[in-house]
């Protein structure tokens, strides 16, 4: 296990994470782009549009066989947030050439595959075709609109959208259905020039070698692009502070209710500053020995899960439940009580010693997984340190009960989010 | 006590032990990895319903394997849960159709861990009181899936498949039948299905083999092998009724179109499983024909995927997405699958799909916990790790004409999410 990071250019890293044990080899492009309303959609689309043709392989049914024959290659798209950022992944992975019964380079094809689709988009006239962005627009469209049929998922978006309204984080990840209507083959291919110009750029590799040229076929194509006003991708805006919570209820026909709950919190930033926070939210609502588990679910058996979560990026801190409409009252003055006794130290050494020793044990399991190392990297850039797993679970075991309660005097609650059945009307 | 080690050209090795008892016990070694994943089985799910106690058949309320999963947690000296907690581990279980295990994960203490996992797996304690907190749990876990398209859309298409086969009910059973489960039952269940000889064992990771074997002969209960007499229904080889549809919240139809398989015996054998799943992808993978009909039609998108789903005494091609229009996508399935009848599967395709699946098998072997499932499928069907990378090797596109051809048309259901309102 090593790390070896290069700056290629200005605002481009490659950074080579060197693990032997996988039978893959693991090649990820991530963008980073401020994530505003205006632009949300159009670079939510771009990874997606990349990915499905290029002028080597116009047509995505092509495009497939030839991942098939490198023995089931799989590429990948998406687009996330990360704080205040959109990040917009590409990744290939590939079984090793060991492994290739004739003896081709699996591992420089497949990445020399995605370094075309990248740059080399099928476009004419710096248009993107019709029918691919028709495509790819409805599949959006399609996309967006069906977030709906998974109503926890659904709940925690609505709470994000509400808490965070009219701020960049309160932008839907993939944008509108109107903004995605309006995309067009010439504003996309504008989007596609500003990724590449504007965007900060880490290009990461996960396995035993880095494919033969690729950082330096990387610095090559990003040598003849203006790179001179590079998102610095530094700050997030921390959750806000209220006086007084608002609540917002939308009304579904379900049979369960979703209860979300949104925090902003006094510890916001890198890893250095929000590892208590991570820490105070595993013991309020983590694992199975965390007070939401052992109280809500288990000794008042209101509901089948109870959790919390932070992203230290906005120092925020959410709960989500799933109730019947009779208990979301009891439920929500049970998890604030929960809260409280966080704030007072009313925490066992059990649950805080649970928590630590649960935590430093996933940590070291991130290095038996080629995606969560993968993406353990991806979100630390610029002002995080490189810290490893091992890194953070060695700091994690130096947060003291006191760490825990100072990070939870500083919770406070923002919105309460609920998505109630029609008949609770 | 029987030991064997297997190996293959890929690096890989792993032993298989059936100890005197019955159990099964499959390790597979990565030194070079920080942790490790164990499982703890037994050949006990949903679909086992009925059965025979002490010569007596008794019929079990539907949900009542997942029930006792919740409950197993619990023991007279605390949970669990609890015990995990003071190692760090990460620990769950499932239960599905024809299984339920125990398991958990880690990268520190295993062998703790693994002694944490055979108690309480052998230790019931189920009282009157601790059965009717569960009950309040579980029936939110059942109306949260109540909620959920996807799952509500398969579920559908298998009650309008199945006329009798247990398959066709949900894992976890209903509000009002798990209200009949007390914890006598829980007993009647537990001594029947988590007798070591119904059970197994399968760990990957960083562990040393000798060193889990010796804990596992001494962690595991003595007793006498038992047979296991389950009475399945009488199930025609015809679907129920071919058109299903339930409407919720979603914003566009969501479908589940399956072809419902005849049996010649109660399981698939696992070339017959890799037969099927090429001849799926030869159908309707993201490179055939028909893939890119639909998506330039405007039928499909992303979400659109294939699957082999079988197990005792069931077996079924699903077809499954989302689709402005369900049925238009059930038709150009089934003319696809005519057209492939009659004009033959195009070579390159078959060798560029038997390559994919080349490189899922490799790739497998990159997790612990991927590992430990697909041991789970050598104990559950008596195979060998090895066995897709040696029979992908063998198969012929003849094969897979003969897999075609055994495909019934008619005999197909479509079960249908429609959006409210």
């Amino acid at each position: 296990m090593s790390l070896e990071i290069l700056e290629l250019q200005s605002g481009v890293e490659g950074l080579f994470i060197k693990n032997n044990r996988f039978n893959t080899t693991l090649v990820s492009y991530n963008f980073y782009l401020p994530l505003k309303k205006e632009t949300a959609a159009e670079n939510a689309l771009l990874p997606f549009i990349l990915t499905s043709c290029s002028n080597r392989y116009p047509d995505f049914s092509r495009l497939n066989y030839k991942l098939s024959k490198l023995y089931g290659a799989r590429l990948n798209a998406s687009t996330e947030k990360y704080g205040d950022y959109q990040l917009l992944r590409m990744t290939i992975s590939v079984i090793n050439d060991r492994f290739s019964l004739e003896g081709d380079s699996l591992v420089k094809n497949a990445s020399e595959l995605l370094l075309g689709l990248i740059f080399e988009p099928k476009c004419e006239n710096g248009v993107f075709f019709e029918d691919d962005l028709e495509r790819e627009k409805r599949k959006a469209i399609e996309h967006i609109k069906g977030e709906i049929s998974e109503k926890r998922v659904f709940a925690k978006k609505r709470l994000i959208e509400e808490m965070f309204k009219n701020e960049p984080y309160g932008t839907p990840k993939c944008g509108t259905v109107e903004d995605v209507q309006a995309i067009t083959g010439e504003s996309l291919y504008k989007a596609w020039k500003n990724m590449l110009s504007s965007g900060f750029v880490r290009v990461q590799v996960v396995g035993s070698a880095v494919p033969d040229g690729l950082f330096e076929e990387v610095s090559e194509r990003f040598s003849t692009v203006d790179r001179n006003n590079v998102c610095d991708c530094k700050i997030s805006a921390p959750a806000k502070k209220v006086s007084t919570p608002k609540t917002v209820t939308d009304y579904m026909d379900v049979s369960q209710g979703k209860l979300c709950l949104g925090f902003s919190t006094t510890l916001c930033g890198n890893d250095d500053v929000a590892l208590p926070l991570m820490v105070m939210t595993d013991i309020f609502g983590g694992g199975p020995y965390s007070r939401l588990f052992s109280n809500v679910r288990e000794k008042m058996s209101l509901c089948y899960y109870c959790s919390a979560s932070a992203i230290r990026q906005k120092g925020l801190v959410t709960v989500e439940s799933g109730l019947e409409t009779d208990n979301f009252e009891k439920a929500e003055k049970e998890i604030l009580n929960q809260l409280e006794a966080l704030k007072k130290g009313e925490f066992s050494d059990f649950e805080f010693e649970s928590s630590i020793k649960s935590i430093t044990d996933s940590l070291n399991t991130y290095n038996d997984s080629q995606n969560s190392i993968d993406l353990w990297y991806v979100i630390k850039v610029n002002n995080d340190s490189l810290y490893t797993p091992e890194d953070i679970a060695e700091k994690i075991s130096t947060i003291t009960r006191e760490d825990v309660i100072n990070a939870a005097e500083g919770v406070c609650l923002n919105t309460v989010y609920k998505l109630l059945p029609k008949e609770a009307k | 006590m029987k030991k064997e080690l297997f190996e293959n050209k890929i690096g890989e090795a792993y032993t298989k032990v059936i100890l005197d008892n019955g159990l099964k016990v499959f390790i597979l070694e990565k030194p070079q990895y920080n942790s490790a994943y164990a499982l703890f089985g037994t050949k006990y799910g949903s679909i086992d319903t009925i059965f025979n106690v002490d010569g007596k058949e008794i019929a079990v309320p539907e949900g009542i394997a997942h029930f006792l999963e919740h409950k197993l947690f619990e023991s007279q000296d605390g949970d669990a849960f609890s015990k995990f907690a003071k190692t760090g581990a990460y620990a769950n279980a499932f239960t599905s159709f024809d299984r339920t295990c125990y398991l958990f994960s880690c990268s520190d203490k295993f062998y703790e861990n693994l002694s944490i996992l055979l108690d309480f797996v052998q230790s019931p304690y189920f009282t009157e009181e601790t059965v009717n907190k569960e009950q309040g749990i579980i029936g939110q876990e059942i109306r949260m899936y109540d909620d959920s398209p996807a799952w509500r859309v398969m579920f559908n298409m298998l009650m309008a498949m199945y006329h009798n086969h247990p398959v066709r009910i949900d894992i976890a059973g209903t509000v009002e039948s798990i209200s009949k489960i007390d914890y006598n039952l829980l007993y009647d269940c537990y001594n029947t299905f988590y007798n070591p000889s119904n059970m197994f064992i399968c760990i990957a990771g960083n562990v040393d083999t000798d060193t889990c074997l010796k804990q596992i002969s001494e962690g595991v209960k003595k007793s006498d092998p038992k047979e296991i007499i389950r009475i399945k229904p009488e199930e025609p080889d015809s679907v129920l009724t071919d058109y299903t549809e339930q409407a919720l919240e979603v914003a566009q139809p969501m479908f589940c179109f399956g072809f419902k398989e005849s049996l010649d015996s109660p399981e698939k054998t696992v070339k017959e499983k890799i037969l099927t799943s090429l001849l799926l992808n030869i159908i309707s993978g993201d490179a055939s024909p028909l893939y890119k009909q639909l998506i330039n039609d405007g039928l499909i998108n992303d979400e659109f995927d294939n699957e082999h789903f079988c197990g005792n005494g069931y077996s079924a091609l699903i077809f499954e997405g989302e689709s402005k229009d369900p049925k238009a996508v059930s038709m150009a399935i089934k003319n696809e699958i005519l057209r492939l009848k009659n004009d033959g599967i195009d070579k390159k395709l078959f060798n560029a799909i038997r390559a994919g699946m080349y490189g899922s098998s490799i790739r497998l072997f990159n997790n612990v916990e991927s590992i430990a499932m697909q041991l789970t499928e050598c104990a559950m069907n008596d195979c060998g790790l090895f066995d897709e990378l040696k029979y992908l090797k063998a198969i012929t596109i003849d094969d897979v004409t003969r897999k075609l051809n055994e495909i019934n048309l008619e005999n197909s259901v479509l079960s249908v999410i429609s959006p409210k309102n």
